[in-house]
């Protein structure tokens, strides 16, 4: 049976496609504002991947932020949902997940069936967020990636807010402006931001195995900072940034539920350029 | 001992808090108590020779609080928070209270009570109305009820003259330090804002009676203490508890400016009243904190919408020669931010331009210099075509 | 075809007219020759109400929160208080609403902001006091103010030396009242005031109560509409026969033939704080799931009156009728209504500590028999906002599956519809495993 999962995110598109349980096509690229053509773009490649027509995959289901854009699909799962599927999947013995990526950081409690039992979102702040670290990178002048590589090499520990990402920037520049080396000030950034997620992720308790998704899990400096703020072994499955997709994909080949067909959103994309 | 090393001493028990407690508590076997507020009686305490500590923040982020107090609170109350949910306070404090103070606090304290393991609490109702004259028998009530409470505790009956004791104490305290905000009159004070706030930090966390001994040390020590440093722009720091020592030291170290006094809740309307002694202690004691220099959440009338301490700013800043104020807030604060577009009104109207920075347990010293820099400069200018 | 019978309240139609009236009276009173005052749904409001003559008051929060209900109106008068006042946007929403309402001089329900004639206000939190106070100021600082406190401890350790603290009080704010105004308290309307005040808080109880049936006779987003006439003026004869003789008797014959207010039933939900008010829709939401919102603290006990008995469970406050007591005189008067409010207002005791908050809820969602809990993390109100985070703890603890929501009942820039739309699906689905039900 092959099914398709499309993770619909803030900031990327994140498709798979499933064989028999086996990714063996997969895409993804910037949301942008258009997330129904971008979801359709990133489905089109990982079938084109896959060497398949649409009409050889049984079920679609989409999730994400912007998953009920991607009209095409037979249903929708929602994202902490496909996370948790996702996860048991790739890491059975997972029991907390946290899942960071472009426009929002969320920690999952899940039952050891992947059932979600609780939740907690770090909500309408971009502090904790890839945005966040995006940002802080560009204060710093650097990629996002040296900035992780580069945290890896300080040794020193300087207190930063990461409540708030404006308050953020603005002492990133103070730092800059007190010539503390850009190495210091990158692990500051992360230190910060696993801070905040740390704070999110403790809301819902911390309990082996801890296992971290989404695109931020790809950040070495960030995941560094994790564990010693969290003082946790953290699990990063492969692929961190397709977990949602896949989960989504699972939920697909389970079989989608009458509800979520008939919860399938018609709505067109309404969204004009400059508007 | 010259005053540098008897400040320096200060700055020690504010950065070294928990040692100096545990310390205390080896030394002489007493309990120790900690307030987040500065309508605690520690009057009571000290007669009950219980050592009372200020609970202030680290300025670390409050990783541990989320779960406890929602995020969007005061980040000075989760940080509280925080240093007990981390073990810091274990081991030593013996017992937490709370005065009815703003809701923040009060949330910080319910977690605490649930989650940091101090065996002994208390719930101090402060009344609200200290402008009513029927508060003066409702907070003496109160107060009767602590005692009997500490007592309980303790084991051991409050005399009269226990209450004596520690009126003396409080009282000695509060001229002392109201003595050594004198010398900040002065054209060029011995003692810069950055000094006499961290005095004051450590009066909250320290036993008054040796705070007592290094203070009247210090007022000998500063009429021959020259500082090696231009006074600059006279500055008040006006607002929510403050401890944000790099801010200040930027001010002062940095740019050119001195703060040569303050209303806020770590500084002087923590100290600024005494206790008129009474034959009956527990209503003078009552008498001082409800007549005391209010808290904004506690300064509202009985007949019309005056407050009683703006007019107290106004003459401080009068009395101390303050020719900017800078209007410090913790995010979220509700009691300040209530107050604050009044106030910089009525002082602006009274001639005290006035500058609002926002803070959080860490602040962007940086961005602060510029904007802080760029008000010195506009008082300066002020005063050059004035 | 749904599981129970659903329909609407028939008194649903005279609730909306009282609260009408309540509004155009005030705004006409110096047409009659009426008095008008500010104050708080939590002011004693039978003291100022007893003065000689026609009387009207508008309190704050319900008047925030009507400001609040339209997010177009709201957003002008809160920029008018941030742009103009200068205060803080973290600030009680209901609070700046009503600043701004006052700043760009226009009433929400029609015409010029109606200046009053005195202030009459109560205060518990950082807020009533300083609200009126600033006010005040805004409108020019002559307006008289008077402001008590209530703040004198949980309902468990209330005894008379609290009582007194708050009767003297009162006795003060008489002095005020008959000089701000130049006209006498009638003793008799005092007391009739004080008795209806009795029947609004306990009737509205005994009518929540009945929300621990299955199925509930009520949803929350109707129990909004109700509670509102006690938070306007509860000792007003009018609204305490609405509580009595009308709503409560409908409610109890809802439950005795088990007319639902939701027909498809199949989840009993906690809530906690007020709403975001410009998106109740998120209840009608809820429903398509057979979701019913059937019980929050603040909904109880803003104002209704309640005690704990010696099961320990939370029951309705004695009315005057069942506590056996004829109201004798002044003294006698405000004795009963300091005392009702101080040992019956539950609302106060989260105040003092996040203990009494866990406990009050633990009780209710037991006697309620709630299956989960959806928690508005209200930022704009701190003190029904109060401990959240404990009380969800507290839930979990007791094994209910809770979720919590980051929003502000009266700002709705800090509301994100569509992501707590997203959250409430992922609970309602994969947490508690519920389809939609069919119709």
């Amino acid at each position: 049976m092959i099914v398709a999962g499309i993770d619909v995110g803030g900031k990327n598109v994140h498709t798979v496609i499933v064989s028999d349980g086996n990714i063996i096509a997969k895409a993804e690229g910037p949301t942008g504002i258009k997330k129904a053509e971008a979801a359709e773009q990133f489905y089109n490649e990982a079938l084109k991947q896959a060497g398949l027509k649409r009409e050889d995959v049984e079920r679609v289901v989409a999730t994400g932020s912007g998953g009920k854009r991607a009209t095409f699909a037979d249903g929708y799962i929602a994202d902490a949902a496909a996370d948790a599927r996702g996860v048991i999947r790739l890491v059975p013995s997972a029991r907390t997940i946290i899942d960071v990526g472009g426009e929002e950081g969320r920690a999952i409690k899940i039952s050891a069936e992947g059932k979600v039992l609780d939740f907690a979102v770090n909500e309408k702040c971009a502090a904790g967020t890839g945005t966040f670290v995006d940002t802080m990178a560009r204060a710093l002048e650097v990629p996002v990636e040296e900035m992780a590589k580069m945290s890896l090499q300080s040794t020193r520990s300087i207190p930063m807010n990461a409540q708030c990402a404006v308050f953020g920037e603005s002492e990133v520049v103070s730092l800059i402006h007190q010539k503390i080396t850009k190495h210091d000030i990158a692990r500051a950034v992360h230190d910060a931001i696993a801070g905040r997620i740390g704070s999110v992720a403790r809301i819902v308790g911390l309990e082996n195995d801890l296992v971290m998704i989404g695109g931020v899990a790809k950040n070495v400096g960030f995941m560094d900072s994790l564990k010693r703020e969290l003082g946790m072994n953290v699990v990063t499955p492969d692929d961190p940034d397709y977990v949602g997709a896949l989960g989504a994909a699972i939920a697909a080949s389970a079989g989608v539920l009458e509800e979520e067909v008939k919860a399938k959103v018609v709505e067109k994309e309404t969204i004009e350029e400059g508007k | 001992m010259e005053a540098s090393e008897i400040l320096k001493q200060f700055n020690d028990v504010w950065e070294l808090r928990h040692e100096y407690a545990k310390d205390w508590k080896q030394r002489t076997g007493g309990k120790v108590v900690g307030y987040f507020c500065t309508y605690a009686p520690e009057e009571v305490l000290y007669a009950a020779d219980i050592l009372p500590i200020r609970i202030l923040g680290a300025h670390e982020t409050p990783n541990l609080a989320s779960p406890h107090i929602f995020d969007m609170w005061c980040p000075f109350c989760r940080d509280c928070l925080n240093q007990g949910l981390q073990g810091k306070y274990d081991g030593y404090l013996d017992g937490i209270m709370e005065t009815n103070s703003c809701l923040h606090a009060r949330q910080a304290f319910g977690a605490w009570v649930i989650h940091v393991p101090t065996p002994w609490n208390y719930w101090f109702v402060m009344p609200n109305a200290v402008r009513s004259p029927r508060a003066k028998s409702f907070l003496r009530g109160e107060l009767a009820d602590f005692k009997k409470a500490i007592e309980e505790w303790t084991g051991k009956t409050i005399t009269d003259q226990d209450l004596d004791k520690g009126i003396d104490i409080m009282n000695t305290n509060r001229r002392l330090m109201k003595q050594v905000y004198e010398f900040r009159k002065q054209d060029n004070p011995p003692i810069t804002g950055t000094e006499a706030m961290t005095m004051v930090w450590a009066s909250q966390l320290m036993d008054k009676r040796e705070h007592n001994e290094l203070l009247k040390q210090l007022i000998e020590a500063l009429p021959d203490r020259k500082l090696d440093r231009d006074t600059g722009v006279r500055l008040m720091i006006i607002g929510s508890e403050n401890d944000d020592r790099p801010f200040m030291e930027m001010v002062e170290d940095v740019l050119k400016g001195t703060f040569v006094t303050d209303d806020h809740c770590t500084g002087s309307r923590y100290f600024w009243d005494e206790v008129v002694p009474e034959k009956d202690r527990l209503q003078a004691i009552a008498n001082r904190y409800l007549d005391r220099v209010p808290c904004p959440n506690k300064d509202w009338g009985m007949e019309d919408c005056s407050k009683k301490r703006f007019p107290h700013i106004l003459q401080l800043a009068r009395d101390y020669g303050v020719q900017g104020a800078i209007l410090v807030q913790q995010k979220f604060c509700d009691p300040h931010e209530l107050d604050i577009p009044s106030l910089r009104r009525y002082l602006e109207d009274n001639g005290i331009p006035c500058y609002f920075l926002e803070f959080e347990v860490t602040v962007p010293v940086g961005q602060f210099r510029i904007r802080v820099e760029a008000f010195l400069e506009q008082i300066e200018a002020e005063e050059l075509f004035a | 075809m749904a599981k129970y019978e659903a329909k609407r309240l028939d008194c649903w139609g005279k609730a909306k007219e009282l609260r009408a009236k309540y509004y155009q009276d005030y705004k006409e009173a110096h047409d009659r020759g009426a008095l008008r005052w500010e104050g708080g749904a939590w002011t004693f409001d039978a003291i100022p109400q007893a003065l000689e003559g026609e009387v009207h008051g508008l309190t704050e929060e319900p008047y925030g929160a009507s400001v609040g209900a339209n997010p177009e109106v709201q957003v002008r008068y809160q920029e008018a208080a941030e742009g103009k006042w200068g205060c803080a946007n973290d600030l009680c929403a209901y609070l700046r609403n009503y600043w701004g309402s006052i700043i760009l001089n226009e009433f929400v329900f029609g015409g010029e902001w109606p200046k009053a004639d005195f202030i009459f206000q109560n205060h518990i939190c950082c807020s009533h006091a300083k609200w009126l106070q600033v006010a005040a100021e805004i409108e020019g600082g002559d307006v008289p103010f008077f402001c008590f406190d209530v703040g004198v401890g949980a309902y468990d350790k209330i005894a008379e030396r609290q009582i007194n603290f708050v009767v003297e009080q009162l006795y003060d704010g008489i002095d005020f009242l008959e000089k701000a105004t130049g006209r006498k308290l009638d003793d008799e309307k005092l007391i009739q005031n004080v008795k209806n005040t009795y029947d609004s808080s306990c009737y509205w109880a005994k009518t929540c109560m009945l929300n621990q049936a299955i199925p509930a006779p009520l949803d929350e987003k109707t129990m909004f509409s109700l509670y509102v006439l006690g938070t306007l003026e509860k000792s007003n004869k009018d609204v305490a026969n609405f509580y009595k003789n009308e709503l409560y008797p409908e409610v109890k014959d809802r439950v005795a033939n088990k007319i639902a207010a939701v027909g498809d039933e199949q989840c009993r939900m906690l809530g906690d704080s007020q709403p975001p008010w410009a998106f109740l829709s998120v209840y009608r939401y809820l429903e398509q799931y057979g979701v019913v919102s059937v019980a929050n603290l603040y909904t109880f006990s803003l104002i209704g009156w309640w005690k704990i008995d010696e099961q320990g469970n939370m029951v309705p406050y004695p009315t005057l009728e069942e506590q056996g007591i004829t109201i004798k005189d002044r003294d006698h008067a405000l004795r009963l209504l300091t005392e009702g409010e101080l040992k019956g207002k539950l609302m106060w005791a989260p105040f003092y500590g996040a203990n009494y908050k866990n406990d009050l809820v633990t009780k209710i969602a037991k006697q309620w028999k709630c299956d989960a809990a959806i928690l508005h993390l209200n930022r704009g109100c701190e003190g029904t906002a109060q401990h959240q985070m404990e009380m969800k703890i507290a839930l979990q603890n007791m094994g209910m599956p809770a979720m919590t929501f980051e929003g502000n009942m009266a700002d709705e820039r800090q509301f994100d519809e569509p992501r707590t739309k997203r959250l409430i699906d992922l609970f309602i689905t994969e947490t508690l495993g519920l389809k939609k039900v069919a119709g």
